[in-house]
């Protein structure tokens, strides 16, 4: 017997009019079960550690050791719902081989870099850590170390570690694994709205009635709002939800409509719908005119790949080299109106950001080739399905978003930003949603949601990139050098001008020896960068120093020469931000284990090793040409400065005499410990002095938080900033909700970078003279680009790869949790069974998986969660055993640097 | 037995001083560490996994992680899969509010709890007669389990429910 969709929609109106049987608030029937059941727990608040939903959860502790955690029923976010993973923020803590004392590579007492692991001191472990980085500093200056940050780095850990590197080494070498993660959504904003982050919020769900999946599998990787939206679908018989995605995957169970397209062929569908807009005339006129501006770029930006075959397997050599030069296919001359054939430079790969405004009628002349006709024949991705059914189906998806009644939501993650043309595809969903004037209104936007934690609150907002600095800021900028050296009390010219290397550069910074001391914290460079082999035998094996901050021993540990043992979120206090903007932050529940230590604490512990003199006296900087710097050099700026040249970095930057009067007891505390205050000595709250110091970077300039003490409030769940006056915002730039909007405007996209813009057309430049675009947004026209790799007669398939629900990113901790890896214990390779039957394959078979940079072996699962139509397979990379990152590509999106793992060629046979 | 909880914790606090404080210098072989024994430079052989339960009805129940935590599915899944906005099947069976509270019998399904007949975003504290539309996606929180043995032990305890 099957309860049909009718029968459970049926059920769910008699829900609304049922006699209520519990009268208390949900909350309250909770604390009260607490009160009886659990009485020596003690119950606070806390948020996921996992996904970039940011779910508010309630963490119980005895005896110093969390019991028990429940997904917080007064959260806005979840409201009393938690995913799989997120049941298991407790036991995440105790695995059995935690890390619980710093381990240096060792031979006969001494550092040796083929040594074994020797648990040895903090002082010994940072001794080691100093002398290296003294070495390789002096030799290289401030280019020669690097820091790999994270989308999981608390906001005080990331603002610590940027203020350490930009403001103390006075290197622009830390980049956070966020970088893979949503950098082409960050890049998007920038371009089109001139600021960061969603105008929107979760709350788009139940105000919307339509909701478009682009490369977003929802269900398993923000499974709460996937809750939301099933919800949202079940309960009202006109929602439609569509699922455009290059694999059959768990969304399509409750969405109207599937659509399964060929990879970068969204970039066409985009401008399909475009098209459609412009020809039916359904273009939001008063909307487009008032508040937008219409805008290209060049195309000829190359692959994010490294333009030298220098280090290059001889099997890489041909797809590399199409980064300095591509021969168009036919669908892709047509895109961009050129000629098939055709070999194009790709002479932007240096200024692959650069666009220029144009006209309305240029835009339509953009878009006018994406017929439903070409766009059909280019982008259906089931073999198996008639090339009617697809044009059917795509124009209905034009309808949904056409149709005048309908509100509409554009969700998109890694199917957009892993791509390399990300940015583009970023910027096409803006492109819809304003064309139609559906954004920013409740209910109707393009929604970019973010996967990790803290990618917003921690990599994007406080700027733990290599050219930001926080509050949406950028190194490159004098003005914003200047303001920042101001709220940091430095002397001028002492932050770096140049920008410095992206996540995948700064590996590929170790494998040329131009960095040779790393720090890694919270994340698994070694196993979560694509093309890995390369990377892991440069760390191995050359002059290098590789220091892994981690809570269990993955791959990233096992490459490293020095381990540091690490407290897990609940073992200190910190905040996070989701996707919607909101601020949340938590306290220290329980104690780190063994010498386990925050990695805040090993940031501001580390700062004591070094004096002024050592980092603020003159440094080279290789290739640095900028106004007002001598080339090639940072000048001295210790000499003539108000501070001493024996002041300790940790003195300067940390415990500064305005950050050492937030004292520590502090009363917000409640009873919690701070295992990081009480080490540091000298009787601060770094968390809280921290939090405050960041802050000023946003108020009053749209990225405004609320005070520290505020977020402990009991009736506050996290805040959307900016938050003036004590209220939080619900949706930016719509005057009606956001206090920053001009009155009178209505919508103001007052957002200020890239707004002085030179005009011209689809193929370039033609006025140089810059005009002014002030609120407005850009509409852009980004035309399809074929992948730098596709399938061919050796490597036949397409490989896609991405997360589970089950796990969390390279699964050093979800894997841990019994439960989660019974459920899921090793990632296989989803198949099509004509594909596996073709290859002599079936169930459970081991196959190989090969590709120009490296091979692994999987099992064959040709029945499971994820269908890929034939000619791809689809393989989890949480799995350190399958390790599939060694086979993945490293392009990236040029603009953004994000790298593309969803789409690279391969071949699979029996192993 | 509470006596002997104590005296365990005791000790076990004891061996955690003590593994903090010694710096014997034993080395930990690298290719020891992690979730695979191995080189980070081998390409080792996974193992494919299947369901360990069979079809619902005789299996035993599985202990809750914790107090709180979503009841592991003690049956296998795949022939259910996938749910869909047509069909449900986990709910077809497990749609039994007429059991709330009754002794369960042998072969039984665990009945949906009221919890999850409630829309807490919408009407919270009112147990409706359907499960919620949240809910309806099971297997985002309820896992059924495989035959894989555990990489590394865990030492997460609740302290009573487990």
């Amino acid at each position: 017997m099957t309860v049909s969709r009718r029968d459970f929609l049926k059920q769910s109106l008699v829900v609304s009019s049922a006699t209520a049987t519990g009268l208390l608030p949900v909350s309250e029937v909770a604390n009260a079960a607490v009160k009886s059941a659990e009485s020596g727990w003690r119950w606070d608040r806390g948020v996921c550690r996992f996904c970039g939903v940011g779910c508010g959860i309630q963490v119980a502790t005895e005896n110093g050791k969390i019991v028990a955690t429940k997904a917080d029923a007064d959260a806005p976010v979840n409201r009393g719902l938690n995913c799989i993973k997120g049941y298991f923020n407790g036991e995440i803590l105790y695995g059995k081989d935690r890390l619980t004392q710093p381990l240096l590579r060792m031979k006969n007492g001494r550092y040796d870099k083929q040594g074994e692991f020797v648990p040895v001191s903090w002082d010994r472990a940072f001794d080691e850590m100093e002398k290296q980085f003294k070495r390789h500093y002096k030799e290289l200056g401030p280019t020669g170390i690097g820091f790999f940050g994270s989308g999981q780095h608390t906001v005080q850990e990331g603002y610590a570690a940027v203020k350490l590197f930009k403001a103390g080494f006075r290197s622009n070498n830390i980049d956070p694994n966020a970088r893979h993660c949503m950098a082409s959504a960050v890049a998007a904003f920038m371009q089109v709205f001139g600021i960061d982050e969603p105008a929107g919020n979760y709350d788009d769900i139940e105000h919307t009635d339509t909701m478009v999946l682009w490369g977003a599998n929802m269900a398993e990787m923000h499974p709460v709002l996937w809750m939301r939206v099933s919800d949202r679908k079940l309960g009202d018989p006109n929602v439609r939800v569509v699922n455009l995605t290059t694999v059959s995957n768990m969304c399509s169970g409750i969405a109207d409509l599937e659509i399964i397209f060929k990879p970068s062929t969204d970039l066409a569908i985009m401008n399909y719908i475009a098209r459609e807009i412009v020809t039916r005339n359904a273009v939001n006129r008063e909307f487009v005119d008032k508040h937008c501006a219409f805008a290209a770029g060049p195309t000829d930006i190359g692959y994010g790949l490294r333009g030298t075959d220098k280090f290059d397997y001889a099997a890489e050599k041909d797809t590399n080299a199409k980064e300095l030069s591509m021969q168009l296919g036919s669908a892709e001359a047509i895109a961009q109106g050129k000629q098939a054939g055709a070999t194009v430079e790709q002479k932007n790969r240096a200024t692959p950001d650069k666009h220029w405004l144009i006209t309305f009628e240029d835009f339509r002349k953009g878009v006018e080739p994406y017929t439903l006709d070409f766009v059909a024949e280019l982008a259906k991705g089931d073999p198996d399905e008639s090339l009617d059914d697809f044009k059917a189906k795509l124009k209905q998806l034009a309808d949904l978003y056409i149709e005048k009644s309908r509100k509409v939501v554009s969700f998109w993650t890694m199917g957009f930003n892993q791509h390399q043309r990300g940015t583009w595809v970023n910027e096409q969903a803006y492109m819809l949603h304003l064309l139609l004037g559906k954004q920013a209104t409740p209910g109707n936007g393009a929604f970019s949601l973010t996967g990790q934690p803290s990618a917003c609150g921690t990599a994007r907002e406080v700027g733990v990139f290599s050219h930001r600095l926080p509050a949406d800021m950028v190194v490159n900028n004098p003005d914003h050098r200047a303001a920042s050296e101001k709220i940091w009390k430095l002397p001028a010219k002492t932050l770096n001008p140049k920008v410095g290397s992206h996540f995948t550069k700064l590996l590929r910074d170790i494998e040329d020896g131009s960095i040779r001391w790393a720090w890694i914290q919270v994340c698994n460079p070694f196993q979560d960068t694509a093309n890995a082999n390369h990377w892991i035998k440069a760390a191995r094996e050359k002059d290098n120093f590789i220091v892994v901050s981690d809570a269990y021993p993955g791959i990233s540990t096992k490459v490293a020469d020095l381990v540091l043992p690490a407290a897990m979120i609940f073992e200190k206090w910190g905040g996070y931000g989701n996707a919607e903007r909101r601020t949340q932050l938590w306290r220290e529940q329980v104690p780190p284990p063994g010498l386990a230590r925050s990695d805040i604490w090993q940031i501001i512990e580390f700062s004591k090793r070094f004096k002024l003199k050592e980092v603020w006296g003159e440094q080279k900087i290789p290739g640095l040409k900028d106004e007002g710097y001598a080339d090639g050099k940072l000048p001295d700026v210790l000499t003539g400065s108000a501070y001493a040249p024996e002041a300790s970095l940790y003195e300067v930057l940390f415990a500064t005499p305005d950050n050492k009067k937030f004292k520590w007891p502090d009363a917000i505390a409640n009873g919690h410990e701070n295992h990081t205050a009480k080490l540091l000595g000298d009787h601060w709250f770094p968390e809280k002095a921290l939090f405050e110091e960041y802050a000023q970077f946003g108020r009053g300039h749209a990225h405004d938080l609320a005070p520290f003490d505020v977020y402990f409030r009991d009736d506050v769940r996290g805040l959307k900033w900016p938050v003036v006056d004590g209220k939080e915002t619900h949706w930016r730039f719509n005057e009606a909700y956001d206090p920053y909007v001009k009155k009178g405007s209505g919508f103001d996209f007052y957002g200020s970078a890239f707004k002085l813009l030179p005009s011209g057309n689809l193929d370039g430049i033609t006025k140089p003279e810059k005009t002014s675009i002030a609120g407005r947004a850009k509409i852009f026209f980004r035309p399809y680009a074929a992948p730098v790799e596709q399938p061919d007669q050796n490597y036949d398939m397409w490989l896609n790869t991405g997360r589970v629900l089950e796990h969390w990113h390279s699964g050093t901790m979800t894997r841990r949790v019994r439960e989660l890896h019974w459920a899921v214990p090793s990632a296989v390779m989803f198949m099509h069974p004509a594909d596996a039957k073709s290859r002599g394959l079936k169930q459970d078979d081991i196959a190989w998986i090969e590709s120009r940079r490296g091979k692994i072996k999987a099992a064959v699962e040709t029945k499971g969660r994820n269908r890929p139509p034939r000619g791809t397979v689809f393989v989890p990379w949480f799995d350190e055993g399958v390790f599939i990152n060694k086979v993945t590509l490293d392009a990236t999106c040029p603009i953004s640097k994000q790298t593309d793992f969803k789409k690279c060629a391969v071949k699979i046979y029996k192993a | 037995m509470r006596y002997v909880a104590i005296v365990t914790r005791l000790f076990a606090g004891i061996a955690l001083i003590a593994a903090a404080t010694s710096f014997a210098a034993e080395p930990v072989k690298t290719n020891s560490m992690g979730l695979s024994k191995t080189s980070v430079f081998d390409t080792p052989t996974p193992k494919a996994y299947h369901e360990k339960a069979g079809l619902p009805g005789p299996n035993k129940v599985l202990p809750r992680a914790y107090s709180g935590a979503p009841p592991q599915i003690s049956h296998s899944i795949s022939d259910f899969l996938p749910i869909t906005a047509q069909s449900n099947l986990c709910i077809a069976c497990h749609n039994q509010p007429s059991q709330w509270g009754q002794k369960r019998m042998k072969g039984m399904a665990t009945p949906i709890p009221p919890s999850h007949y409630t829309d807490q975003r919408n009407a919270s504290g009112k147990v409706g007669e359907s499960p919620v539309g949240a809910r309806y996606n099971c297997n985002q929180c309820h896992v059924s389990q495989t035959d894989a043995p555990a990489l590394v032990d865990n030492t997460f305890s609740s302290g009573r429910a487990r």
